[in-house]
């Protein structure tokens, strides 16, 4: 098992300062807090699921662990943010939130420091990435999720991760229907629960090139682009399947929200067993803005192009093709364990073959209602 | 400077239970309840399909051996039952090991048929769920399934509703679309599907263990529907659709690509259902989706696994075009030997 850092406003982590903040319910009036955010670019190497290393970039809050992706950065909507970027790689580096307008720093050169100080947009999920020589920057490990949140719940209505004015009917239906129907017993959707899961692929030719400094080429090479590993929040397989950060846990009646980000260059089709999900959110493809969805189709595989962000409702409801004579299982054990992976099954593979350690993750019910 | 980010620590025997060495232990079905249907899938190790240019390419696939004739199939023959049925479904995993997942089917986890969760079957195993939401759904083998599901382990499988085909699914009367009509007269179930003859020249267990069998590399040169390789899905009855004047077609779509797929009408249609859940507007019922209307031509774009179904009501005699692009996963654009079949809707 390994933690993944958080970033929480207000968190008091590693080159994080802000003011203490109380979570739970927060009041309309309450301005959230100014927050400074640091981050580090370093070159680093990284071991795949098979023991191999490639070269990569990796973002660090500040002193702390680098990671690919970067450490998940948790906002609020209206926050004045300061975000600071140290570029400790031999190579200039930018940084910018697509989707979030005004956000750009960069080029940083090597060893320099660049800042910027904006106000957090509408609520969602964001990439922060490298947008130079794009794609080869990104790719090669520099980005990370940003997940901002409403700046306050509207009272009496029940908790979206969608500010009042962003949510669409469909959006406000499915969270009052939460823990709150026949269909949907238990308890309603907890703002904060959720999980991140961010695509990536890796073609280890274009990182060997890069780590020579031969960014052009590494460049050209995007162009023919054949990946033989496919994260998910940087691991692949058993690893992912592991991963606290990673795995959605919990009990029927919990519901959680997926946030899913593709940072690579194939179309992922993740496919989650056990429970359709619900998509709420997709990106607008053009300025790569929030789009809150107003038809909410449930499915159970869903398409990732390069770049995109989708929010998605897992309900943890009773798998509802259990026969309902046989609920709750007695002679079957809790906890029931099924896999999310994608469905071109291409990305089940690592270095050729080795099925399944590629993007592949597990989600777990722990018991009944 | 550079640093090192390491794997985490991970039990080697948990390593290697996960894919290479996965649990083969079968158990008796658990929580067993009487069933209202039964049925059986038995492996078929080896048969041939003849592509267009005369290459025999080699398939693997399920077999009912209660039904004379259906040995060489693929597809994978049909499955169909009807909403509320309890299911007991026996597969025959002949020699080696396999599993059936009920693609978009949620049973339990050992019903589930995937190895790092429950176990591979050798012998035989009986999967045990309830029929819940009419819709289109698949099912294939779940065992080193890149493989498995490229070699052609699957077929397509409809939940009806309780009154059979011919009905999309019940009216409810908490439904807030009440008029548009939900019978068909005319069906057809396409499964598209990419071949790469190379993979099909591999073992069964090729690429487990570490080999380096060259599973990221699919360059398909063959573009099939329902089995039918393109161009004769212009022709084939399998593929093609005949309807007369005034009826309503509907049309269940099965993306078992390795790739991006658009898919063009030649005529206006509805998206009425997507991977086995009606497009329905009812509170009482908890759903929150609505229909999507697709005018003649536009792309319909379906992702690997993806099921959309189209209904067409009220035809009009003419002979319209559908097309089915299937697109790199990385390029997003054809594939170089093609990444094209087409086939009409012939409505007289």
């Amino acid at each position: 098992m390994r933690r993944r850092q958080f970033l929480q406003y207000g968190g008091g982590l590693a080159g994080v300062a802000g003011l203490s903040f109380l979570s739970g319910p927060l009041l309309a009036q309450a301005a959230p807090p100014p927050i400074e955010v640091s981050l580090r670019i370093q070159e680093a190497d990284v071991e795949m699921v098979d023991g191999s290393a490639v070269f990569m970039w990796a973002f660090s809050l500040g002193t702390g662990k680098p990671s690919v992706p970067g450490p998940v950065i948790r906002l609020k909507q209206g926050q004045t943010v300061t975000l600071t970027v140290q570029n400790l790689a031999s190579t200039p580096h930018s940084l910018q939130i697509p989707g979030m307008p005004g956000v750009s720093l960069g080029p940083i050169a090597p060893n320099g420091i660049g800042s910027v100080t904006f106000t957090v947009g509408l609520p969602g999920t964001y990439f922060y990435l490298d947008p130079d020589r794009a794609p080869l920057n990104r790719l090669l490990g520099l980005h990370g999720a940003i997940v901002v949140e409403p700046a306050a719940q509207p009272p009496g209505s029940p908790a979206t991760p969608y500010a009042a004015g962003q949510a669409t009917p469909g959006v406000r239906a499915l969270f009052s229907a939460l823990g709150n129907h026949a269909r949907f017993p238990g308890s309603p959707w907890q703002p904060g629960r959720d999980r991140i899961w961010v695509f990536n692929q890796i073609d280890p030719r274009i990182n060997k090139l890069a780590e020579a400094g031969d960014l052009a080429g590494a460049l050209d090479l995007t162009a023919s682009f054949l990946p033989r590993y496919f994260t998910i929040n940087g691991l692949s397989g058993v690893d992912a399947a592991h991963d606290e950060a990673t795995v959605p846990r919990g009990r029927v009646g919990q519901p959680l929200l997926l946030r899913a980000l593709n940072a690579g260059l194939a179309t992922h089709s993740p496919h989650i067993h056990g429970n359709h999900v619900f998509t709420t959110a997709e990106i607008v493809e053009s300025s790569h803005a929030v789009r809150v969805l107003d038809n909410i189709i449930e499915e159970d595989t869903w398409s990732m192009p390069p770049l995109m962000r989708r929010d998605l409702l897992l309900p943890f409801a009773k798998p509802p093709e259990i026969p309902d004579a046989a609920w709750p299982p007695r002679q079957e054990k809790f906890p029931l364990i099924y896999p999310m992976h994608c469905h071109n099954e291409i990305s089940q593979t690592s270095a050729g073959g080795s099925y399944p350690l590629g993007l592949v993750t597990d989600w777990i019910i722990e018991g009944p209602l | 400077m550079s640093t090192t980010i390491p794997r985490p620590p991970t039990d080697p025997a948990e390593y290697d239970a996960f894919g290479c060495d996965p649990n083969s232990d079968v158990i008796e079905t658990p929580d067993k309840v009487s069933p209202n249907i039964r049925l059986t899938r038995k492996v078929h190790g080896s048969f041939d399909v003849t592509m267009p240019d005369g290459r025999d390419v080699r398939f693997w696939g399920f077999v009912d051996p209660n039904t004379s004739g259906g040995d060489r199939t693929w597809p994978s023959p049909l499955i169909r039952v009807r909403q509320g049925q309890i299911v007991h479904a026996t597969l025959d995993a002949a020699k080696n090991t396999h599993t059936i997942h009920w693609h978009g089917i949620e049973p339990s986890t050992v019903n589930d048929g995937v190895g790092h969760t429950s176990f591979e079957v050798s012998n035989q195993y009986t999967y045990q769920w309830q029929a819940k939401t009419p819709g289109t759904y698949f099912y294939h083998c779940h065992k080193n399934t890149v493989l498995h599901f490229e070699m052609g382990m699957y077929g397509p499988l409809v939940i009806d509703p309780p009154s059979g085909p011919g009905l999309l699914f019940e009216r409810h009367p908490a439904d807030e679309d009440q008029a548009t009509d939900l019978r068909y007269q005319v069906e057809a179930i396409w499964s598209f599907d990419d071949v790469d003859p190379r993979w099909h020249e591999l073992n069964h267990s090729a690429g487990l263990c570490g080999e380096d069998a060259g599973l990221n590399r699919f360059e398909p040169k063959y573009f099939l529907i329902s089995g039918v390789p393109h161009p004769r899905t212009e022709r084939d009855p399998r593929v093609i659709v005949r309807a007369r004047k005034g009826q309503n077609i509907l049309l269940r779509s099965i993306n078992a690509t390795y790739s991006n797929l658009d898919i063009r009408i030649g005529l206006n249609s509805t998206i009425v259902e997507m991977d086995g859940r009606p497009l329905r507007t009812n509170p009482q019922l908890g759903t929150f989706s609505k229909p999507i209307p697709v005018p003649a031509k536009a792309v319909t774009n379906l992702t690997p696994a993806q099921r959309t179904t189209f209904m067409i009501h009220n035809v009009q005699p003419g002979r319209y075009e559908v097309t089915a692009t299937y697109k790199d996963w990385i390029t997003n654009r054809p594939h170089a030997a093609g990444g094209l079949a087409r086939t009409w809707i012939e409505v007289t």
